[in-house]
């Protein structure tokens, strides 16, 4: 296996011209995929014969928990190629991901208390899910502030891979603890690990949301990432030429 | 420079600026009052809840230590001779956070008996909460240093640390308190010990290199 | 100290913040060289001690200390040189002994307090760094030149704060240094008077 295109990832130049194509496509695909889903999930799948309609919140809910658990996964993962290989586009994209991270885990902390509400009769419970979401929110707000609060951007590039490091080797550390907390306090709590068998109806918009969120979310990283890689590289040639062929 | 007179030198200062350990030790104590003053006196919430108090007083205090722990070197470029030293930077910083802890950690311990009356806690509960405290609070240090290390080219970084290092303490809160209320309800507690125990080992072995690498980011 | 060290940099480029500093500088210096970093104000004179001493990683280049490559690992260069930069890394909370000492921990007392004799600072052995004037203080950062055995010095700006006598005592130290085989490369604004030895100029 050749592993050029791994050290072509290194030079922002190779990126911006390799990626200038792919967010527009990838965008309106996901958006696609994501009004299917969610029109067909919101208004036209059966209701749970249990929870009656406020259970369609988990085709909002499920999709974005799943991403603000992947989105801190790709960062741990580029914080690590970053501190190995030094590649230069590591930072870049953790810079870009981190904020839709946070608002992916902040959606998921809001459409789970709006479920809360009418399933389990309060907006909060400190069940082991929320809790890590919490944390993992926390977690996303410390590495954009830090990023925000250091000047030198070497530093900063630095500062956030390592970080993001520490972070994923501790999430399931967090996790495991969260749900051994949960386990061992004799709370009323309420459980819904178990979910019922659903029909083709309810999972395939499921399905359809999911996919359609994560396109959407590559779209404005690759997007974000663009922007990234113009405003530090201004002062280089290719994107002099790039801005006078094309504009912005 | 050696690893020996670098640890005297350690010492020395820390002897030195005995008032910032002491001002933490007060901060624990004055933080462990709140909850009594704050919430209820009785021995009836008191008893339960002291594990958590102590714990959650005990982060702030150390994360306050912590969080200053590179400042001074930063400022008076004794950071930046370490990185020229020709010595392992790992090895430093770990040589620097052990005296820290003993610092700050001993002086901590000392304290328990008092503070364990104040707060009720019940003979089976004491022993429990001294061993987490000796075997838990390592994990803090060495977590804790790396956001020290981080921020220390921010002037006003406390703040910072706090929210970049607090989620990360989660755990161990978590599994120190487990521990001791299960001591006091006389279920068995060595498994959450045997849990402290590894994230302490782990952050001893993963941190120190995560410190260096932010440490030599931060001096340039 | 190393009877014969050198130091060989080829095309370096440094890069800080939004300027590229010294870009594809190559030179190479042995011992018995002075070697004067001149150059404006923000050309990258300090940047350059930086990165040879090993707090900084250029973006390209590569160092050469004694014929072995330095540039990814700088520890065998370490071994064998003392950097002082802009703070000097003198503890305010120690005495102007346990500073030496922290440094220097195998040189003996007779030695340490001849030496200190020669700064002028025997009356302060005992005293707190930070009750000294920066003068002084820039004095005990000094003294581990006279302490040391390394070959290579690397001085940031030695120059700056002290008196006559003391610019008289550190240029006597360095000749003394390269005619023993030592090499040193330090950025000054001063024009080293006395001494008479190969000094080479680095205009950047």
């Amino acid at each position: 296996m050749s592993w050029a295109w791994f050290h072509k990832l290194g030079s922002p130049k190779w990126f911006f011209s390799w990626s200038k194509s792919w967010p527009l496509p990838v965008f309106c695909f996901g958006c696609f995929c994501l009004v299917i889903g969610l029109a067909w999930g919101l208004a036209f799948a059966p209701a749970d014969y249990q929870q009656g309609n406020s259970f369609r919140i988990i085709y909002i809910h499920v999709p974005v928990a799943m991403l603000a658990q992947s989105c801190y996964l790709a960062l741990g993962v580029s914080g690590f190629v970053f501190l190995v290989w030094q590649m230069k586009m590591a930072p870049i994209f953790i810079k870009a991901m981190a904020p839709i991270g946070a608002i992916m885990a902040l959606i998921a902390l809001v459409s789970g208390a709006i479920w809360g509400k009418p399933t389990w009769g309060t907006w909060w419970v400190w069940d082991a899910r929320l809790t890590s979401v919490l944390v993992l929110f926390f977690l996303y707000m410390g590495i954009i502030a830090l990023q925000n609060s250091l000047e030198d951007q070497v530093l900063a590039n630095k500062a956030a891979a390592v970080i993001s490091v520490v972070g994923l080797i501790n999430l399931p550390i967090i996790k495991y603890s969260v749900v051994l907390l949960e386990t061992l306090h004799q709370g009323p709590t309420f459980t819904l690990t178990k979910k019922p068998e659903m029909p083709a109806e309810m999972w395939l918009p499921l399905l359809f949301s999911v996919i359609g969120l994560y396109c959407f979310v590559a779209g404005v990283v690759l997007w974000r990432m663009q922007s990234e890689i113009l405003i530090r590289e201004h002062r280089s040639s290719w994107v002099k030429q790039e801005v006078m062929e094309h504009g912005l | 420079m050696t690893y020996s007179s670098f640890l005297v030198s350690e010492f020395l200062v820390l002897w030195r600026r005995k008032q910032d350990v002491f001002n933490a030790l007060l901060f624990f104590i004055i933080v462990v009052a709140l909850f009594p003053i704050g919430i209820n006196s009785s021995p009836d919430f008191l008893a339960p809840a002291a594990a958590g108090i102590v714990w959650c007083a005990a982060v702030l205090a150390i994360l306050m230590a912590v969080e200053s722990m590179f400042k001074e070197d930063y400022r008076d470029g004794s950071l930046e001779q370490l990185v020229v030293s020709g010595l392992s930077l790992p090895l430093l910083i770990l040589l620097k956070v052990v005296a820290q802890w003993l610092a700050v950690v001993l002086p901590l311990l000392v304290m328990m008996p008092l503070l364990s009356e104040m707060l009720y806690l019940p003979r089976s509960g004491f022993r429990v909460l001294i061993m987490t405290l000796l075997i838990g609070t390592p994990s803090l240090f060495f977590i804790g240093v790396i956001g020290a290390a981080l921020t220390v080219s921010i002037k006003q970084g406390a703040m910072l640390v706090m929210l970049l290092i607090l989620p990360f303490y989660l755990p161990v809160i978590i599994f120190s308190t487990l521990a001791i209320k299960a001591a006091q309800a006389g279920l068995p507690y060595s498994g959450l010990l045997a849990m402290l125990l590894a994230m302490s080992l782990m952050s001893l072995v993963i941190s120190p290199f995560m410190t260096a690498i932010a440490v030599k980011a931060s001096v340039n | 100290m190393q009877s014969s060290a050198s130091l060989t940099i080829s095309d370096l480029w440094i890069e800080r913040g939004e300027r590229d500093l010294c870009k594809g500088l190559s030179f190479s210096v042995q011992s018995g060289d002075v070697v004067r970093i001149l150059g404006e104000n923000g050309a990258g004179k300090s940047s350059l001690l930086k990165v040879i001493a090993g707090v900084l990683s250029p973006l390209e280049g590569q160092i050469l200390y004694s014929g072995e490559d330095v540039t990814l690992d700088r520890n065998p260069l370490q071994q064998d040189a003392i950097y002082l930069g802009h703070s000097i890394g003198v503890k305010s909370l120690l005495t102007v002994a346990e500073n030496l000492r922290w440094y220097c921990p195998d040189v003996s007392t007779s030695m340490l307090y001849s030496v200190l004799t020669q700064l002028g600072l025997i009356d302060q052995v005992d005293v707190p760094v930070k009750k000294l004037s920066a003068g002084q203080a820039r004095r005990v950062a000094l003294a581990r030149l006279w302490l040391n055995k390394k070959t290579l010095w690397l001085l940031d700006e030695p120059f700056a704060s002290l008196d006559v006598r003391g610019v008289a005592l550190l240029e006597e130290r360095i000749q003394q240094h390269v005619l023993l085989g030592g090499l040193v490369i330090l950025t000054t604004h001063q024009d080293l008077l006395s001494i008479a030895l190969r000094d080479v100029a680095l205009l950047l």
